[in-house]
């Protein structure tokens, strides 16, 4: 993998701060009648002070146990969530976090997401009438195109959105464990073109549990701990590393 | 994967593509999931209508010229506000898929949602024109304010939506208490009653609510071949542009953050 020094993704100083608390006033009425109690609130650091550059063309893994941040640095990384006030974010390019099924409305069908999906990804229509057929070959759901996405079982969906993922190519592309998506024979068939192509070139950003894939995949890799970044650099030691605190 | 594409310069480049793009799916998800299709869109209005006119015409004997067309244009033009706005009190709910995972701006979302209720208005106007040839009268010069009184009418109704739809992330019940305000405004709009009649009584009210005169110069302009009232059609603007800039740093302020707090 050829790294050429251009920056893809660039945090400097970025933390995300939950505040909640346990009697959260959702409505006017509930605050009205208490009026006189005061809302205690609560702050959950998930991230904490994280600074990293990642350069085009990079594959980058992200580990770490459950509720180790990871999730939500990538939700941060990805524009999702905004994070705390002194951080800052530079991102070339457009980016897209594919997550199992997500970026979906149920209520429209295959035919319908597909377009506002590309769409939102910066494609026009003329080029999505063209990489369409693809999509759907590649989901496997040609028979399913006009049918409303709430009626697919969770599988089709996952595989509509990785086949998006794939023909809509963003610059940045997250992937929060998506490779537990469809049936063995579909599994196999999205690994390959991962290692054909796709990844290759592109800036690819990996959650995973599985660190096999990680380690496959990914030349630098992230390791997250009680919302903090404890390593940053080379897989085989991030991966050491996360054996020894899990 | 001969046929994927890469999207460098592509991004600004179909910002319109894609608002009418969902513009149109909102709208046929709207209207063409039930068998009467479209007709939903005309059967509305026609069937307020009929209702005020029995009420107001035959029973109150409100003496309005040509009330039925009085009538329907008045209600075409708050059915835009009403549907608007209870409408898109939910739009970040509703449409979050459109922006969570991905970074289109919230603004397109506004628009196209904006959009595709006035796809409605449009087939509405229609049946109005054709009303009002029916009812002996037509169109004239004056036609040309059109885009002017549109655009007030444009601009208050996303405005205030956007407001709206902030609001809802901090307070749920805005969708109730906005219900009351709607029926508050519904009553002080010259909807029923001769405009006249209030500018008597509370003139100021024709001031302080936008939709009056919104409605009172779409009458002018498309019904009685006039120029708009003028004072009005100024203000109108000030007002539009106040709930827009008022709506986009909530936006900003509060929209942002709609992710984690949905």
């Amino acid at each position: 993998m050829s790294l050429t020094k251009e920056i893809a993704l660039s945090l400097k100083n970025i933390s995300k701060t939950f505040r909640f608390s346990d009697k959260t006033f959702h409505s006017l009425q509930e605050r009205l009648f208490n009026i006189h109690k005061k809302n205690k609130k609560q702050h959950l650091k998930a991230v904490k002070t994280v600074n990293l550059d990642i350069y085009k063309g990079e594959c980058i893994g992200i580990i770490g146990r459950n509720g180790s941040g990871k999730s939500t640095l990538t939700k941060i990384m990805s524009g999702a969530y905004v994070p705390d006030k002194e951080g800052n974010i530079i991102k070339n390019g457009t980016s897209l976090l594919l997550n199992l099924g997500v970026g979906f409305s149920h209520e429209l069908t295959a035919r319908e997401n597909i377009y506002v999906n590309g769409s939102t990804l910066g494609l026009r229509v003329k080029q999505i009438d063209e990489i369409f057929n693809d999509i759907i070959k590649f989901a496997e759901l040609e028979d399913f195109v006009d049918t409303k996405i709430k009626y697919y079982s969770s599988g089709m969906i996952q595989r509509l959105s990785f086949s998006i993922a794939i023909y809509a190519k963003a610059d940045i592309i997250f992937l929060d464990e998506v490779f537990a998506v469809g049936d063995e024979k579909f599994r196999n068939k999205a690994t390959k073109v991962l290692e054909e192509n796709w990844i290759k070139g592109r800036t690819a950003i990996i959650v995973s549990h599985s660190t096999s894939l990680i380690e496959q995949y990914c030349n630098r890799t992230i390791l997250m701990h009680k919302g903090e970044m404890v390593y940053f650099g080379e897989t085989k030691i991030a991966i050491e590393k996360y054996r020894a605190i899990s | 994967m001969s046929n994927s594409i890469s999207n460098k310069d592509l991004k600004k480049s179909n910002r319109l593509e894609r608002i009418w793009l969902l513009a149109k799916i909102e709208f046929k998800l709207r209207y063409y999931e039930n068998k009467l299709g479209l007709l939903w869109a005309l059967i509305k209005p026609l069937v307020q209508m009929a209702i005020y006119y029995v009420a107001f015409a035959i029973i109150l004997q409100v003496s309005v010229p040509n009330y039925a067309v009085y009538l329907f244009i008045g209600l075409i033009v708050w059915g835009v506000f009403t549907e608007s706005t209870s409408g898109m009190i939910v739009v970040l709910k509703t449409k979050k898929y459109l922006y969570e995972y991905s970074n289109m701006s919230k603004l397109d979302i506004y628009i196209s949602s904006q959009l595709s209720i006035i796809i409605g208005f449009m087939f509405n106007l229609v049946v109005f024109v054709i009303a009002l040839y029916i009812d002996g009268m037509s169109l004239g010069i004056n036609t040309l304010w059109f885009p002017l009184v549109f655009l007030n009418l444009f601009l208050f109704s996303i405005g205030t939506s956007m407001i709206l739809s902030n609001l809802f992330l901090i307070a749920k019940d805005i969708k109730q208490i906005w219900g009351l305000v709607i029926m508050f405004l519904f009553w002080i709009s010259p909807l029923l009653y001769h405009y006249e009649r209030i500018a008597e009584t509370l003139p100021i009210l024709n001031y302080m609510n936008p939709l009056a005169g919104i409605i009172i110069n779409f009458r002018q302009t498309l019904m009685y071949n006039l120029p708009p009232d003028l004072k009005l059609l100024a203000l109108n603007f000030v007002h539009g542009i106040v709930v827009v800039l008022i709506g986009m740093i909530m936006v900003k302020k509060i929209g942002s953050r709609a992710s984690e707090i949905l």
